[in-house]
């Protein structure tokens, strides 16, 4: 991989260049202690924050929009045309977090490397340019919910961006992962560096990895283990199910969830919308039949259906990676503590015999 | 018009026919005969997503076998799209995209004896392999149905049931869960005719095809096994609420499998490691 040097302050020019080919999203400060993406402007471009609290709203919604029209469907007399609606806006994300870049190759190869290609998420991926920045600073990038070294996804991704950039102090690191990324490395405010930035990066990576905060684990090879063979006791899945809301609030923070229901609106007397919506196996009519027969209508079993998803080996080896990127979205949100590590942490400690 | 994997081919209903009470067949064929070619290639088991437009869609099993005449689906009406769909007559549009799912290994099973166990409205998908085996009959040892419904009004395609029988085509034995006046037929579950004076279940060289009620399934399976099948020669087709039909939206998982590309159609050995009960 080639990777070159850039200023601080030259971050904006690099941004600036995009704009002439994306629509770019960065992340802003928001109300109170909330970041989003959201686009740049010339009026916000200075206010782009390059190390913040990763935004809650994951970046999943790129690809996979929280709410996208699939079809305008025109009805006459002589018939039916149904026309997709496709979203092939470029656009360039700018300070996706390493979690998110795993979150967004897992989508990946479920969306295009299944039985069939989704046109949708097809065509916004291919026009999707990835600016990933390394989480360096704890306390900003790293919050207290993040696990990304349980799941092996970070702080640095070693690849699934278009560029990377990494603050080494008085200089960034840019490096590029794809060929299209590697373009920018040209630009004349971009420097050659030498070994010592290399070695300054691992120590930095090394650093921020043995800063991780240690109240915040994810084990996930005992949970795996016993998910797999189904050795989870139901009386686990009860204690866990117990302190579920069913507010499906993991599943839309995650940036690996990506299932989503499928709704028709008539707009006028001959002209319908087909629409598709995140949904999570969370909600209780995930799963109902018309007629009324629901086959996970208790939570416990829809709790146990969400970590078999993300945790059972046979899902492992066959979407390419495990279902979680340490992100800790779900365990900021959830309001019964049942995030990905305390879950992990029940099943664990149901094989060690513990009572909690 | 740019089609992709989603979207719905216009179709054309030809005629509809009343079955059981709540129960409609629609013959239909595809607007464009390329796709209709096409489609006709689909598999005993196979399903397809039926749209309405504007009002939604839904997964329908396809009970013609894919050597008959016609295309056909058999509806019960239980919700929002298919009461939509029951107002729909000769001439009216809807939107169909298939075949999906892994269908039934007919060709396979080919030199067996074919066991099909059915409840209520499970008849309509078996009614594919049933077709598909008389029109090869050769291909086939003893056909043997055992179907049950609730009551005698449930009972579906009876006429064409006791028409095979007639002609010596296969074996069937029907049952109600409870008669109404008149019926002077078998009462009892639909496993209770397995114990018949009379009835040799064939189990040597055998396949069996279960579909019905979940109940009604674990009570056929125990009997099965308890006669000496293999839990690979007992195949089944699941059903689940669906959306998309391709893989991608996740209602339809059962455990390790999704329904829609794994399924609809498993064996009973598969079924037991999914994962998650049926």
């Amino acid at each position: 991989m080639r990777a070159r040097l850039i200023n601080r302050d030259d971050i904006v020019k690099l941004v600036r260049i995009l704009m002439r080919e994306y629509e770019v999203v960065a992340p802003f400060c928001s109300r109170g202690s909330d970041t989003v993406f959201d686009v740049v402007t010339e009026e916000n471009i200075d206010k782009i924050q390059l190390h913040v609290r990763n935004p809650i709203y994951p970046p999943k919604r790129f690809v996979l929009p929280h709410v996208e029209q699939m079809f305008e469907f025109q009805m006459s007399e002589v018939g039916v045309s149904a026309i997709p609606t496709y979203n092939e806006k470029p656009r360039a994300l700018f300070g996706i977090r390493s979690c998110d870049i795993a979150g967004i190759k897992h989508l990946d190869n479920f969306f295009l490397g299944r039985e069939f290609v989704d046109p949708y998420y097809l065509r916004q991926r291919r026009n999707l340019f990835l600016v990933n920045v390394v989480c360096t600073e704890i306390g900003t990038d790293v919050g207290e919910y993040c696990f990304c070294l349980c799941a092996d996804t970070g702080p640095a991704a070693r690849d699934g961006f278009d560029l990377q950039l990494m603050d080494l102090g008085d200089v960034w690191m840019v490096v590029a992962g794809t060929e299209r990324g590697s373009r920018y490395l040209d630009l004349e405010f971009m420097a050659r560096g030498d070994d010592s930035h290399i070695k300054l990066r691992r120590e930095i990576l090394s650093r921020v990895r043995h800063q991780f905060f240690d109240k915040q684990t994810s084990w996930f090879s005992a949970a795996m283990r016993l998910i797999t063979r189904l050795e989870v006791s139901e009386s686990t899945w009860e204690k866990i199910g117990r302190r579920c809301l069913e507010c499906g609030g993991c599943s839309f923070v995650c940036p690996t969830c990506s299932c989503f229901t499928v709704d028709d609106r008539r707009v006028s007397a001959g002209k319908a919308i087909r629409m598709r919506l995140w949904d999570s196996c969370a909600l209780g009519g995930f799963t109902r039949m018309a007629g009324g027969f629901n086959p996970r209508k208790a939570v416990h079993d829809r709790r146990n259906r969400r970590f078999f998803h993300k945790l059972a080996y046979q899902f492992v080896l066959r979407d390419g990676s495990i279902g979680c990127v340490g992100c800790g979205r779900c365990a900021v949100v959830c309001h019964g503590a049942i995030g990905m590590p305390s879950v992990v942490e029940i099943i664990r400690r149901q094989e060690l015999g513990s009572q909690d | 018009m740019d089609w992709n994997i989603y979207t719905p081919r216009p179709a054309i209903i030809d005629r509809v026919v009343d079955e059981i009470p709540g129960v409609k067949t629609f013959y239909w064929h595809f607007e464009d005969p390329q796709e209709e070619e096409r489609f006709r290639k689909f598999l005993p088991g196979q399903f397809a997503q039926i749209s309405i437009y504007g009002i939604g869609e839904f997964p329908a099993s396809l009970p013609p076998s894919p050597t008959e005449r016609e295309l056909f689906f058999t509806i019960r009406k239980v919700g929002t799209c298919t009461a939509a769909l029951h107002e729909l007559g000769p001439g009216d549009r809807f939107g169909v995209r298939g075949p999906y799912g892994n269908g039934f290994r007919m060709d396979e099973y080919a030199g067996r004896n074919l066991v099909f166990v059915a409840g209520g409205i499970g008849l309509i998908p078996l009614r594919s392999c049933i077709v598909y085996a008389l029109h090869k009959r050769d291909q086939y040892k003893k056909i043997q149905v055992f179907y049950g419904a609730r009551t005698p009004k449930d009972l579906i395609f009876l006429n064409d049931l006791v028409g095979w029988q007639q002609s010596g085509l296969l074996e069937c034995y029907v049952t109600v869960d409870r008669a109404t006046e008149g019926w002077k037929g078998n009462v009892g579950l639909v496993t209770s005719l397995f114990r018949l004076p009379g009835v040799e279940v064939a189990v040597e060289h055998s396949t069996a095809f279960v579909c019905g009620p979940p109940v009604m399934f674990r009570f056929a399976i125990r009997d099965l096994l308890a006669m000496g099948y293999h839990e690979r020669h007992i195949v089944s087709t699941l059903e689940r609420y669906m959306k998309c039909g391709v893989g991608k939206c996740g209602h339809c998982c059962i455990g390790v499998a999704y329904v829609c590309t794994d399924g609809p159609v498993f064996t009973y050995e598969q079924i037991k490691e999914l994962g998650e009960d049926i």
